[in-house]
């Protein structure tokens, strides 16, 4: 009952047909605006959708473009630091190197030095074991003049004699010139100097090379034949061989060698020679060692 | 142990003849056998096997040049590689040593690192 009477209250309030035209165009204007305001609000939720989408995909993409970009830079890192240990590697390889061509140079110079050590001592053991060798007086002369012409490297040389007074050097032997066109030397009594001296003298002087057979030239050594303290003759060396371009360290060895010991040799087998190579009796060898 | 090469020097002087065999004393392996000129040297080399010959061309009794000849005329012998040693200045000797059949020269004075070269050589040592 109170239904009905709820009802007909209501129907009892409603307006006129002109209002109800008003109030439904109202309520008509009301729907379409709220329809459009509506469908515009939603284009442009879809609208800021689509934008948002499209700020998200570019997100994405930036997101993975940093990512890659970081895992190159990580990379660009890591081999920036393997390039530095590559460095400090090759700098490390380098010094050792180095030091090894250093150390290489040092022992080729030596091996150089030795080798040229080995040939002076096997020229200065040859020379002096072939002046020893015999004392048959041609085996001398031919080792004398061997050992000039091979080891010292003379084309002409001569060996000079004193007489008993020690006034006048006579030629005795000689090679690459012709005996007879050599001088007899004066030297007024004595050497002026010691076969050192002389020695020196001509290493110092460096005197130059001259032609085969001309002895109007300075000589290109000159070696004083020594037995102990008397100087008994010379070596005198005219001309070298071509390839003999100056005098080294082993030639004044060989120098002092023919200095102390060739003129000794030449007299040995002079005497040997007299004696006809008759051994001397033990009888006077212990005489003489007594 | 033997020496793996043989080697004859064949020199009238004996000064050369120890400044070469002190040289050839510094390759390994490598035996060294004297001959006083070419007669001595056909003798030796008749008598054993050589793996190469250094010979001085100026001797007495047979040169050095008839030498070559002989050994290479010799089927036995005729490979064997041969250094002649000449001095300077002769050109003529080493030019028709080497027609003969020599296979290389070394001039005097003999420089021993030089011999030593040319015989590691001719014998295909490396060290």
């Amino acid at each position: 009952m109170s239904e009905k009477k709820a009802r007909g209250s209501l129907l009892s309030d409603r307006p006129g047909p002109t209002v109800g035209t008003e109030l439904k165009e109202k309520r008509d204007a009301f729907l379409q605006t709220f329809f459009r305001r509506g469908a515009e609000l939603t284009d442009e939720l879809v609208g800021e959708n689509r934008r948002l989408q499209e700020q998200l995909t570019k997100y994405e993409e930036e997101n993975a473009s940093l990512k890659t970009q970081l895992a190159s830079d990580r990379a660009i890192r890591d081999l920036l630091t393997k390039i530095d240990e590559l460095e400090r590697e090759k700098s490390r390889l380098l010094s050792t190197v180095h030091q090894q061509e250093e150390l290489t140079s040092r022992v080729t110079n030596r091996f150089a030095e030795i080798e040229s050590e080995l040939e002076s001592f096997a020229n200065l053991y040859v020379a002096s074991f072939q002046l020893h060798a015999t004392l048959e007086a041609r085996a001398v002369v031919k080792n004398v003049k061997e050992l000039l012409v091979q080891l010292v490297g003379a084309r002409s040389a001569a060996i000079y004699f004193t007489d008993e007074q020690g006034r006048r050097l006579t030629p005795v032997i000689s090679e690459g010139v012709d005996i007879t066109t050599l001088p007899t030397i004066a030297t007024h009594g004595s050497m002026p100097d010691g076969v050192a001296a002389v020695i020196e003298r001509t290493f110092l002087t460096g005197v130059p090379h001259v032609a085969e057979g001309d002895i109007t030239s300075p000589p290109a050594a000159c070696i004083p034949l020594q037995m102990g303290e008397r100087v008994v003759g010379a070596i005198v060396i005219y001309a070298l061989l071509g390839h003999k371009t100056r005098f080294v360290t082993v030639d004044r060895e060989l120098f002092k060698l023919l200095g102390a010991h060739a003129g000794g040799v030449l007299v040995a087998a002079n005497i040997w020679a007299t004696q006809s190579g008759r051994l001397p009796s033990a009888e006077s060898i212990r005489e003489m060692c007594a | 142990m033997s020496a793996q090469f043989s080697c004859l020097v064949v020199e009238d002087s004996p000064m050369m003849r120890q400044l070469l065999v002190l040289a050839l004393s510094r390759v390994k392996d490598l035996r060294v056998t004297e001959a006083d000129d070419g007669v001595d040297g056909l003798r030796k080399l008749a008598a054993g096997k050589f793996d190469i010959i250094l010979t001085d061309i100026n001797m007495p009794i047979m040169d050095g040049l008839k030498l070559v000849k002989r050994v290479r005329t010799d089927p036995a012998h005729k490979d064997v590689p041969i250094i002649v040693i000449t001095t300077e200045g002769s050109n003529e000797d080493r030019n028709r040593a080497l027609q003969l059949g020599a296979n290389a020269y070394i001039t005097k004075p003999i420089q021993a690192p030089q011999v030593i070269a040319k015989v590691k050589e001719l014998l295909k040592i490396d060290a």
